[in-house]
């Protein structure tokens, strides 16, 4: 299959770049590479990458979601609205988070699929509305208060940093899902022709409804893990954090025409997004200039990347 | 119930005119029903989901509402600065008697300030000042604020030692005065080392990610971190804490915010300094009814700053 070995060559032209990148930072900090650096920078991706992975299916359906850093903030905040010490068991929280974007996440693929309105319409629509929930549920202010147990959730299982084993978790998940599926690959048949697909008799609404329901359902997830990190549900959270998942998905590999692409991609455009943002705080570098060297190094990724599949 | 598209849009029509005719009342009721010799003041608040700045914008209309024969309106920007010229522009429009205004910004907001000015509206700005000046100003001196907090770190570790700050959004004038209140301490205490610097915008969340990042860098280097608010000393705080350094490291923050009080109750944090949000609230409500009445009004009143530690908490908790 010719894909697979573009999608091969894909992946190491990544991992070239990370350990670049990697290396680089090795040589000119003496920190970067130890175990508690490296715990951070898992630590610090979790959040993206969790909604890289629920982005990653939308877009393979040749879909977009940029409500992903609204809906967060939405799902933080429902979920620390219900968090206070003493007032329900820890999964009430947690279910009320995952539900708020799911639900966001189902609304956006019904007017999508039923609704036939654009994607990039449809999700910019949510974007402006879960901000505006965000802030009517919060008052406009940040609900603090949270349960120790639910902030747990940012904090160690074993030694392992809890977001990265969810993060962990949804990306092994999505990983085989998207391979041993029936509905995972009709997913990919969707994305990449969509009247072919409807002609072989793949249920293309119900598939393109599940991926925005899904991506929603991680969204709300992403939105729980942060409230738990930073101990309040803040109504301003996540802005533009569907700009850095979807950055990572297309470095990973995945077409923004849909039906190309991998969780592995996905899973080495986070990496390297994180290990970027982190080497530039830990070698002092101003924040004027991180934001330069990080779109450079985004798009140069890209550019070397594309090069080396085409040879 | 099977989902047509016709009826999808049909729905999603009848969702949006119901939120239209919502906003609609709830809107224009302010609006229109203003009576005969009603003073109507436009007040635009910087970013309501900050807790700082929702804290002031409540006591602005808290004390507005005691006042009979006043209408105050209030819209937040939601730190955006365009968004904030519009609604200047509506303020304007609506022939309001005064404004008050909180900038987003110290330069990009002076185009706002100038089209008030120009539109000859009495203009209160509040907590932040823009480079053309208001009628009056209402705010509290940030230099100071810096001042205190490092101070209080400088008495924290007699005099030496390594120190990390947190900006807040560059190029506010919070962020340039009180960067600029501690640099006077530095020069002070030849012993204080400034570390590293970076900003986390105001925001938590990037606090704490840069202050996990820092304690790789700098681990045993720094002794003290200072946050140009307490929302980014609770982002430090928070991962510090994880870290297991919280009991080498001094953290001192701006504002006292009610999380910040908290924390600093159960030792948490070392202090923070208060900002009074009430006194502010009070004095350019003030400010913009003596305008409004073309009355004289100072052009600048002040509002100090103190530091909040465990031994005078109690005076602050309400």
């Amino acid at each position: 299959m010719p894909t697979l070995d573009r999608n091969l060559l894909h992946r190491f032209g990544l991992l070239f770049v990370i350990l670049l990148v990697g290396l680089g930072l090795t040589f000119t900090t003496d920190t970067f590479l130890s175990v508690a650096n490296l715990t951070n920078v898992a630590r610090q991706v979790s959040i993206n990458g969790i909604l890289a992975v629920g982005v990653t299916f939308v877009l393979l359906t040749a879909g977009v979601d940029l409500s992903l850093g609204s809906v967060v903030a939405l799902s933080g905040v429902a979920c620390a609205t219900f968090a206070h010490p003493g007032d329900h068991p820890v999964v009430v929280p947690i279910a009320v988070g995952l539900l708020t974007g799911a639900a966001c996440g189902l609304v956006n693929g019904i007017l999508v699929t039923r609704g036939g309105v654009a994607p990039f319409i449809v999700t910019l629509g949510m974007m402006t509305v879960a901000r505006g929930l965000a802030l009517i549920v919060s008052g406009g202010r940040p609900v603090a208060n949270m349960s120790d147990e639910l902030t747990a959730l940012a904090g160690d299982f074993y030694g392992l940093p809890i977001p990265v084993l969810c993060f962990t978790g949804v990306a092994l998940l999505a990983w085989f899902f998207l391979r041993h599926f029936r509905l995972g690959r009709h997913i990919y048949a969707v994305g990449g022709n969509e009247h072919a697909a409807r002609a072989s008799g793949v249920p293309v609404e119900r598939v393109k409804l599940f991926a925005y329901g899904l991506c929603g359902l991680l969204t709300g997830l992403a939105g729980v893990v942060l409230a738990a990190r930073i101990t309040t549900g803040q109504p301003n959270a996540g802005q533009a954090y569907e700009l850095d998942a979807i950055a990572a998905v297309v470095i990973g590999g995945t077409s923004l025409a849909g039906g190309v692409g991998t969780v592995t991609g996905t899973l080495l455009g986070v990496l390297l997004i994180g290990v970027i943002n982190n080497g530039l705080d830990l070698q002092g570098v101003s924040s004027y200039y991180q934001a330069v060297i990080k779109g450079v190094i985004i798009v140069g990724a890209v550019w070397l990347d594309r090069r080396q599949a085409r040879s | 119930m099977r989902l047509t598209p016709r009826t999808a849009v049909a729905a999603f029509l009848a969702v949006g005119a119901l939120a239209l005719s919502a906003a609609f009342l709830t809107g224009c009721k302010k609006a229109e029903t203003r009576k005969e010799g009603e003073i109507l003041v436009g007040f635009s608040s910087r970013d309501l989901s900050a807790e700082y700045t929702a804290k002031l914008s409540e006591a602005i209309v808290d004390y507005a509402r005691t006042k009979p024969g006043v209408k105050l309106v209030m819209v937040d920007a939601q730190s955006d600065v365009q968004k904030q010229f519009s609604q200047v522009e509506n303020f304007i429009a609506q022939k309001v008697d005064a404004i008050i205004l909180n900038p987003c910004e110290l330069e990009a907001s002076t185009p706002a300030v100038d089209r008030i000015k120009a539109a000859g509206i009495p203009l209160v700005l509040v907590n932040q000042v823009t480079k053309s000046a208001g009628d009056a100003y209402i705010g509290s001196n940030d230099f100071e604020a810096g001042r205190i907090a490092m101070e209080a770190i400088a008495k924290k570790l007699d005099g030496r030692g390594g120190v990390l700050m947190l900006h807040g959004i560059m190029g506010t004038s919070a962020q340039l005065q009180r960067e600029a209140g501690a640099k006077e301490i530095f020069a002070k205490y030849p012993g204080l080392r400034l570390v590293d610097h970076q900003t986390a915008s105001w925001d938590r969340a990037k606090a704490l990610a840069i202050t996990e990042n820092w304690i790789q860098a700098h681990q045993g280097k720094f002794s003290a971190v200072f946050a140009h608010n307490d929302e980014m000393a609770m982002g430090a705080l928070l991962a510090l804490e994880r870290a297991g350094l919280k009991k080498d490291v001094t953290v001192i923050g701006i504002d006292a915010i009610a999380q910040a009080l908290t924390a600093v109750k159960e030792g948490r944090l070392d202090a923070t300094v208060f900002q009074d949000a009430v006194g502010q609230g009070k004095g350019s409500v003030d400010a913009a009814l003596l305008l409004a009445k073309k009355q004289p009004c100072p052009k600048e009143t002040m509002i100090p700053f103190q530091l909040i530690t465990r031994d005078n908490l109690s005076q602050f908790l309400k």
